[in-house]
């Protein structure tokens, strides 16, 4: 019996400990924001790591939004958003790209809003569809970065496809098999959407496969727990894929030079987009909250702190020149996101049964 | 065992208030989010799809990865019992120096499991490991990535499920008498024929079982495949797992994960079968104690004791060195080196110092406390019922108890969304995603089947007799449970329970689909630590989680098995006393529980010592 | 046959067996007989060799077999809870020593079934499983598997202990017949007196690891050596000193009057027996009766003493609870110790045996 009571007591405690250390929940009004009413605010996104999310809060609470960050991967973010569609917890989601938003729209769990800062984007990396249901803040360059100190620009491949064409590549690429983040999925599409073919399958002629079996077939598999750049550094591999904002933390942690391959076709570009969750029970903080992350200053902090390319005109403005030249020289491949979307959850199936090895 | 018929037992009120519960539960937590998952994967528009089938059997990668699960599940079931046996063996049959520290070794698989262990295998044996950097002084022509594929998912899963053996088989072979052993012994035989003639063979029934149990393990293994086998050696269910998160890829998940299922409801068949062939317990009354046997010839006496303290050090190794590391800064983490100068309280300043740093402890000791609660209060009345009265309807009941043995738990998560992600008039009409029940309900639905077995194991331990006398003495129904029979179960219940909390702690699998955004348990947190490794700091909290993981299990452990653990307590446990996997162990016991069966002259006699059954 | 010879067994600090030294003789049927925990046990252990003892030396047939592991010391074992194998049907339990000692696979089923048909074994019970066996059959089981090895001696612990009453008295006589026919010198151990008296050619009497006599049973029962033997065996009253001056005045003896002295219940009576004339006639209250079919017990109350009195219901007329009687003592039946507990003098047998003729 003294056993079941230790037991019993240390349950409580750990059940008052939680209590205690709970955020002032839904139902606790702290009041007194300038930005809000003050309830928290609850922001899903994948776009959390190296800091993000803690530098969104703290700046968040200064300007009077409190606000709970959850963090996830695009892939999982979205399959939460679906699966608590009739009872959210969210209240606001960004970070991710419109192949993601799109399937979020579907299922009409994206609330409308226009928000304050509509204008000082360029509608074109927003919602396809035009009918404004997310928008653009942060835009990304999903790019083959291979390790400039390995090989000389002129010894770098041009394209995706001379990795696996061209033997000097081989076993030097990193591939991903993990196919479930957003910036693998892009690869694919980006790659696949170049050989467009009605009769093929789902939509790609057989060329268009040949391409992935020889992604597959000459890479160098990711090590789970091992950054790109860790490998690069280690001379494991020369390239992999990567997105921009992501490069000058690595370069500085890793003490890796990038160079990064510009094919003909452009790079698929990721745009990060904001939206409000349908069923929020908190509209009005949550568009205040979108009015203020999207803002020209806050984007450019944004960028400031995490190196990222922004959307909105006043806050590139305001960002550092080289990420903005970077970018700029950066051609954005002409994706059919139609076609992506459309497709890419039976691409990525296919994949995975058929290529993965 | 009272055979009574179904309406004899509806006539009992404590029967019908936890017959509704039950019947309620059954329906919509295991029976309704299940179907609802199969009819809307395999019959998405009323009418039968096979897509899934063609898509799997065309695939040479998804063939493969059955062929190597199926592999590692056979390969699994001769390695884990030559090293659980012999493991047992060292620690409780033959007199070996420091046998209790050897014990302490290889119970470390106790603490710690799953993701984390693998990982920490991995670190040590992985590219830049410790061990691997030591190997490479001696052969430097060894691939640094030696450590990977088959043979280390094997090496690795093998040391990890060795738990089996130190709970059940333990126990079964402190039943064994050492009459027996003598009896043999004067009659000529050698300590090899004891062994292999007389020990071994009274412990099949329960080898048999925990075969089956490391065969299941092999079938439906996650985090060694997923974290050490590498493009070469892939598995079934981290596909499942990589294509249940996709709407449309769901099918191939349910088909994988059916795939498992049969096989795990053939093998628990064919175990059913083999328990009615019996066990083999001492056939009288007194038996003595069994004595630790000395290995008379003096060659292989050595051979024994050298094998058992290296795996004495194959079992404490990823452990001492995870406790190192977490007080080592990240960049000696990931070069590998390890100086006692560069240790630090750093690490954990920065975890537990983040506002963010402890919470996901919190959530996971909560969430998996009140699940181990839940599970084994409930079960205790279920279980109750199911064990006194035999018939049809409590025989269905049972089966359906074990639907999540048969099903992974990746697609119990889902069939629980996608059957209460809308109002339900069984849950009331709530919508039960997005909230924290949801992910309590699977926690405890996961835990139902082990928990169901081991308190059936122990009800049935308790002698009949003793609920009749008190019945006769005029004891309400209530009371003799709370006075008779709870005491008696007590002890298993709280092991159960403990063993319940210490695996719901780390859980990643399920936490991932179900666990309410601000309130993500420990697993979550670790695997995206893990995940990428962008920040260095990343594998030094994780560590640190690691550490901490490891105190919270030992410290459950030790209270609920503490006090027969410690040392230089007198020469034996008192009779009737056996809880403890670690000795007595009996009475945890999770699918040997063949004195579950009635009337078995054998288990029948050996019934009258509380809390002292099963195999 | 088999000698102790100074054996001494200890267990950590505690003495099992201090000193021992006993003789057992070819063929005989020789009784360990004691209270348990008093080592009858180990003693047998230690001819086994299951136990080293710490001094002393174990002979059998004049040899020494201290240092003998125990399958070379040609002794057969039946255990007090049988210790047959659970795992193995009856002919593997019975073959099981043959096995070991690699007889060939004919003569191990002809000796299997030559012995169990000389136990009263059937052909079809060896096929059948031990959980299918009766305790009686579970025990020939367990005899026949000792016997099969053909061993010197045969040990039995309390083999019959586990089994109900009926049964018990049943298999004493088998157990006894069956040695009787094998001819083999066995060392019975057992805490029933009842079996030791009715089974055994000599018994030695154990208290706290130390033999307090050795006899036939007879000797044991009538010329009890010690105070502990007397109480051990049968039911005696002890006797005030009042009391045994009484009877040296009836009967014209001289019992010493300060020593222990007790009278067994059947060797007193409330008639006077004319085979006993030297009797002294002591006057009594009954105090209570006890009814048991062939014999009523009387506690008698007389001169200080509580003398309990066996007197046979032979359909004569029996005194009732407050009746006065009159106690016939006959002094060579009274047992006298010294304070140290040793018998003072061989009880007076030449004057009871002059009586009797
Ligand atoms: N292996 C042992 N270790 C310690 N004490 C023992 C052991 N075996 C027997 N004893 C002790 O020795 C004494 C005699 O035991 P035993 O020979 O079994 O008695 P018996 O058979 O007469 O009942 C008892 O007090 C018992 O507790
Ligand atoms: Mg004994």
């Amino acid at each position: 019996m003294r056993k079941l009571n230790q037991l019993a007591a240390t349950t409580a405690a750990a059940g008052l400990l939680l209590a205690a250390c709970s955020p002032s929940g839904a139902d606790s009004d702290t009041g007194n924001g300038d930005g809000g009413s003050g309830e928290t605010l609850i922001v899903y996104t994948n776009s959390n790591a190296d800091g993000r999310a803690e530098w969104l809060t703290a700046e968040a609470a200064t300007a009077g939004f409190t606000i709970e960050v959850v963090g996830q991967g695009g892939g999982d973010t979205t399959n939460k958003i679906l699966a608590e569609a009739n009872n959210p917890v969210a209240d606001v989601v960004f970070g991710l790209n419109h192949v993601y938003f799109s399937q979020l729209v579907a299922a009409d769990t994206i609330e409308p809003y226009t928000p304050s800062w509509s204008e000082e984007v360029d509608p074109a990396l927003g919602d396809p569809t035009g009918d404004g249901m997310y928008w653009p803040v942060v835009q990304q360059g999903i790019v083959l970065a291979y390790n400039a100190d390995a090989l000389a620009a002129d010894e770098a491949p041009t394209d995706w496809t001379d990795l696996w064409n061209d033997e000097r590549f081989h076993g030097r690429y990193e591939t991903v098999d993990g196919l479930g983040g957003a910036t693998t999925q892009l690869i694919f599409a980006g790659i696949l959407t170049r050989y467009q073919d009605p009769d093929g399958d789902l939509g790609v002629s057989d060329e268009g496969w040949e391409q992935i079996q020889g992604y597959f077939e000459h890479g160098s598999p990711a090590v789970p727990d091992t950054d790109l750049y860790a490998r690069m550094a280690a001379g494991d591999v020369d390239m992999g894929q990567m997105f921009t904002s992501g490069i000058p933390s690595r370069e500085e942690e890793y003490g890796v030079t990038t160079g990064v391959v510009t094919p003909e076709f452009g790079v698929p570009f990721a745009v990060e987009q904001v939206a409000i969750v349908q069923g929020t029970d908190q509209t009005e903080d949550a568009q205040a909250f979108i009015d203020w992350f999207g803002s020209a200053d806050v984007q450019a902090a944004w960028s400031a702190e995490f190196d990222s390319m922004p959307v909105n005109a006043g806050a590139i403005e305001q960002a550092d020149a080289s990420i903005v030249e970077f970018h700029a020289g950066l051609q954005q491949q002409d994706v059919d996101f139609e076609f992506v979307t459309e497709n890419l959850s039976s691409w990525i199936e296919k994949v995975e049964l058929e290529y993965v090895q | 065992m009272n055979r009574s018929g179904v309406r004899g037992m509806l006539r009992s009120p404590f029967v019908i208030v936890t017959g509704v519960v039950l019947a309620w539960f059954v329906v919509t937590f295991l029976v309704w989010p299940n179907a609802n998952l199969l009819i809307a994967t395999f019959f998405p528009d009323g009418t039968l799809t096979l897509r899934a089938v063609d898509k799997l059997i065309s695939s040479e990668r998804a063939m493969r990865s059955l062929t190597n699960s199926f592999l590692l599940a056979v390969v699994l079931s001769v390695t884990v019992n030559a090293v659980g046996i012999f493991i047992v063996l060292v620690t409780k049959y033959f007199d070996i120096k420091g046998a209790r520290l050897l014990w302490f070794g290889y119970a470390s698989t106790f603490i710690y499991g799953g993701i984390v262990l693998a990982a920490g295998y991995k670190f040590i044996y992985g590219e830049n490991g410790i061990a691997t950097d030591v190997l490479l002084r001696f052969f430097p022509g060894l691939d640094p990535a030696w450590f990977t594929g088959f043979f280390a998912v094997v090496f690795v899963m093998t040391f990890a499920t060795t738990t089996n053996h130190m709970l059940f088989v333990s126990g079964a072979l402190g039943k064994v008498d050492q009459q027996t052993l003598e009896a043999a012994k004067s009659m000529g035989a050698s300590d090899w024929t004891i062994l292999w003639r007389v020990v071994l063979p009274m412990l099949r029934p329960v080898l048999f079982a925990v075969t089956i149990l490391t065969f299941l393990g092999g079938l439906g293994a996650l985090s060694a495949p997923q974290v050490l086998g590498g493009r070469e050696f892939q598995t079934i269910a981290p596909m499942i797992l990589t294509f249940s998160t996709s709407l449309t890829s769901r099918d191939i998940a349910a088909l994988l994960a059916l795939v498992l299922g049969v096989a795990t409801i053939v093998l628990l068949v064919v175990l059913t079968r083999v328990e009615k062939g019996g066990t083999y317990f001492s056939l009288s009354k007194v038996s003595s104690e069994l004595v630790k046997q000395k290995i008379s010839n003096p060659v292989v006496n050595v051979v024994v004791h050298v094998l058992a303290y290296a795996l004495f050090a194959v079992y404490t190794l990823p452990v001492v060195l995870i406790v190192l590391y977490s007080f080592v800064d990240s960049r000696a983490i990931e070069s590998g080196e390890l100086s006692f100068g560069a240790m630090s309280l750093d690490n954990y300043a920065r975890v537990l110092g983040q506002s963010s740093g402890l919470r996901p402890f919190i959530v996971s000791v909560v969430y998996s406390g009140l699940a181990a609660v839940i599970s084994v209060v409930g079960l205790i009345f279920v279980t109750r019922i199911l064990s006194k009265y035999r018939n049809w309807l409590t025989t269905a009941v049972e089966y359906l108890l074990h639907i999540p043995w048969i099903l992974p738990a990746t697609m119990i998560a889902l069939g629980l969304i996608m059957s209460y992600d809308h109002p339900n008039l069984l849950v009331g009409n709530i919508v039960l995603t997005g909230t924290t029940v949801i992910l309590l309900i699977s926690f405890v639905i996961g835990k139902i089947p082990f928990t169901l077995r081991l308190l059936k194991a122990s009800f049935a331990s308790v002698n009949d007799t003793l609920e009749e006398a008190a019945s006769l003495m005029g004891a309400r129904m209530m009371y003799i449970f709370r006075r008779i029979l709870m005491p008696a179960v007590l002890p298993t219940a709280l092991a159960v329970g403990a063993l319940n909390f210490n695996s719901l702690l780390d859980d990643y699998d399920t936490a991932v689909f179900l666990a309410h955004p601000l309130f993500q348990p420990l697993g979550l947190v670790i695997k995206a630590n893990t995940d990428g490794a962008v920040s260095l700091d990343a594998r030094a909290n994780t560590f640190v989680y690691t550490v901490l993981l490891m105190v919270i299990t030992g410290v459950t452990m030790y209270l609920v098995y503490g006090r027969a653990m410690r040392p230089g307590k007198g020469r034996r446990r008192r009779a009737g006393r056996g809880v403890l996997p670690t000795s007595g162990g009996a009475s945890v016991a999770p699918v040997p529980d063949a004195s579950t069966r009635p009337g078995a002259g054998v288990t029948a006699r050996t019934a009258t010592q509380p809390s002292a059954e099963v195999a | 046959m088999i000698r102790y010879e100074n054996i001494n067994v200890t267990f950590g600090d505690f003495v099992a067996i201090p000193q021992l030294d006993l003789q057992v003789d070819e063929g005989e049927f020789f009784t360990l007989l004691g209270p348990s925990g008093c080592g009858k046990t180990t003693a047998l252990r230690t001819l086994a060799g299951f136990v080293q003892p710490a001094a002393g030396d174990v002979h059998i047939d004049g040899r020494p077999v201290t240092r003998l592991p125990s399958d070379k010391r040609r002794v057969g074992m039946v255990f007090q809870n049988y210790a047959l194998f659970p795992s193995m049907n009856v002919w593997e339990n019975i073959a099981f020593g043959l096995k070991v000692r690699k007889e060939s696979k004919a003569e191990v089923d002809r000796l299997v079934r030559d012995i169990a048909r000389r136990v009263d074994l059937s052909d079809e019970q060896l096929e059948k499983d031990l959980a299918a066996l009766s305790g009686g059959q579970q025990q020939r089981v367990a005899i026949a598997r000792a016997l099969v090895l053909q061993p010197k001696i045969l040990l039995l612990d309390e083999p019959l202990s586990n089994l109900d009453a009926k049964l018990r008295g049943q298999l004493r006589i088998q157990l006894k017949e069956l040695q009787a026919q094998f001819g083999i010198t066995t060392l019975y151990v057992t805490h029933d007196q009842d079996e030791a008296l009715t089974m055994s050619d000599r018994i030695a009497v154990f208290n706290h690891g130390r033999v307090e006599q050795v006899g036939t049973p007879q000797e044991i029962y009538d010329q009890s050596a010690t105070e502990f033997v007397c109480n051990f065996i049968g039911d005696s009253s002890r006797l005030t000193p009042d009391f045994v001056a009484q009877v040296n005045l009836g009967a014209g003896s001289d019992l010493p009057l300060e020593r222990s002295s007790y009278l067994r219940q059947e060797k007193v009576g409330l008639q006077p027996n004319p085979a006993l004339p030297r009797s002294a006639a002591l006057d009594g209250v009954v105090v209570s009766r006890r009814y048991h079919g062939v014999h009523s017990s009387y506690t008698v109350s007389s001169h200080g003493s509580t003398v309990k009195v066996m007197q046979r219901e032979d359909g004569t007329v029996q005194p009732r609870v407050g009746d006065a009687v009159t106690l016939h003592v006959n002094p060579a039946n009274v047992l006298q110790y010294t304070p140290d507990g040793v018998a003072a003098a061989t009880p007076d047998v030449a004057a009871a045996e002059v009586t009797l003729r």
